[in-house]
């Protein structure tokens, strides 16, 4: 019975988009359909309204018809006809959204421009920094548009700026997991259970540990991942970083303004772009940073309360002890897909999430984008990419294109 | 309750970013010492909180009693203003 409710709109109507919430909200099937692309529903609509095309129109299938209903009318209508049954009525509601993007990264927030300028009812989730690692990193030099390069932190602000100019919300919060009950997908939140439609997984990545004693134990006294962050406690002091790629190279540059001596440990041999290694080679030549390769870190050794040496083991498998007062590490970066086991979410060997060439995961209405999907090229711009494809092909499939 | 609230930032720390964005939506006044205009104070950061990061976010209540929380930790944070 249930079938027969056809709903006549638009996709730009906003209380057509109400109520097709409201009817998903409580499982009631209907019909869309959208008089933008059928001229006879449109002409019908205009018939039911007296020349006038307003909408929503929803025929009931008993023949009855409401006009832009609020959704208390649409509520007292479908238990009169017995569509929406008592216990169901008297439940809360659980708040459904069209798209729910789990990250506030580049690639999520790219999106989230995309999905709100066309009013599609947009929310983000975001546990750790708006911005993701962008916004930890100092300087972005390959980011496009800024031929000076541009501060982590302040392409951060301005993406998440332009998000929000277009209605995007971002709540400060975490999804501890994701299930998938056909059309709708319930997310449980920090900030309780809701629906969506659509969820797109833009959860990017985090920089890997090394695993050594030590490291775990100095965490913060002596240890760490962010340079923008603990760098200027080491102003005039030495340091070790871990790691020799592009995130490696780039935060050693950064941390020379502070410490005093910077030993690079490079477990193979620099990995950094030719820029990079260019730029590197300036404070190689100035005596501000030395570059070991083929050096693997073994213990970060201190006296309780600080960092005072790194030791390691190079090519011959000789120890070496590096002394420094901190150790930065940047060795690699490791998928946030952890809240997705259950899920059902199909991931690859790495934790990487898989998806196909529509950016849509194995599950129909579940999207991925950015540096946490199979395939990513782990780039800024990349990501913004990704996620304004993301955004049209779930724009797409919210259509029923797709 | 919340007799004051100091956080300790530098000016490229996105962490630091996060925990003012979160205090300012809740209405929640603090003190600023960025501690790359105050390189002096970084000592006091460092024995408050026995970390050598920011954001160190010291929570002062009307008993005098203090919570000290460490990076941008929601878990914390959320209980230690409410």
């Amino acid at each position: 019975m249930s079938q027969q409710i056809v709903v006549y709109g638009a996709s730009w109507c906003p209380d057509c988009h109400r109520s097709r919430t409201f009817l998903d909200g409580h499982n009631i099937g209907y019909e869309w359909i959208d008089i933008d692309e059928d001229p006879a529903a449109a002409d019908k609509v205009a018939e039911i309204n007296h020349g006038n095309k307003t909408i929503p129109t929803i025929i009931f299938p008993d023949k009855s018809i409401l006009v832009e209903p609020s959704d208390k009318a649409l509520e007292e209508k479908l238990v009169d006809l017995g569509i929406m049954k008592a216990d169901v009525q008297k439940q809360p509601p659980v708040v459904t959204h069209d798209v729910v993007m789990i990250g506030a990264g580049p690639a999520a927030l790219t999106a989230a421009i995309y999905t709100t300028r066309e009013d599609i009812d947009t929310l983000l989730f975001e546990k750790g920094v708006v911005g993701g690692l962008a916004a930890v990193t100092d300087v972005i030099d390959n980011y496009p548009g800024f031929a000076n390069g541009v501060h982590g932190l302040e392409l951060a602000e301005s993406l998440r700026g332009q998000a929000e100019r277009f209605g995007a919300v971002i709540e400060l919060g975490e999804v501890m997991s994701i299930k998938d009950e056909g059309k709708l997908k319930r997310l449980e939140t920090t900030s309780g259970d809701m629906l969506a439609k659509v969820v797109l997984i833009a959860t990017g990545s985090d920089y890997k540990k090394t695993g050594v004693p030590g490291e775990a134990e100095y965490y913060a006294r002596g240890v760490h991942y962010c340079a923008t962050c603990d760098g200027a406690f080491y102003r005039d002091k030495k340091l070790a970083v871990i790691g020799g790629g592009n995130s490696a190279v780039q935060e050693s540059i950064f941390l020379t303004r502070f410490a005093s001596h910077i030993d690079l440990l490079v477990r193979s041999s620099v990995k950094a772009s030719e820029v990079l290694q260019e730029e590197l080679k300036k404070y190689v030549d100035e005596g501000k940073i030395t570059v070991h390769e083929g050096v693997r870190p073994k213990e970060i050794v201190g006296d309780g309360n600080a960092v005072n040496k790194v030791v390691a083991i190079d090519s011959k498998d000789q120890e070496i002890v590096y002394d420094v007062d901190g150790v930065f590490v940047f060795i690699g970066l490791l998928p946030n897909t952890g809240f997705l086991k259950a899920s059902g979410v199909e991931l690859d060997e790495v934790g990487l999430i898989k998806t196909d060439q529509n950016l849509q995961t194995n599950i129909r209405g579940v999207f991925a984008a950015g540096d946490v999907r199979s395939g990513a090229t782990m780039q800024i711009a990349s990501a913004a990419g990704e996620g304004a494809t993301a955004a049209l092909k779930i724009r797409e499939y919210l259509e029923g294109k797709l | 309750m919340v007799k004051n609230i100091t956080i300790f930032t530098t000016n490229t720390c996105a962490y630091c970013q996060m925990v003012k964005t979160y205090l300012k939506a809740k209405g929640v006044g603090y003190e600023e010492i960025n501690l790359d205009e105050n390189p002096h104070r970084r000592s006091e950061a460092h024995s408050l909180s026995g970390a050598l990061t920011v954001p160190v976010t010291v929570v002062t209540r009307t008993d005098d009693s203090q919570e000290v929380i460490v990076g941008y930790n929601l878990s914390k944070l959320v209980p230690a203003i409410s």
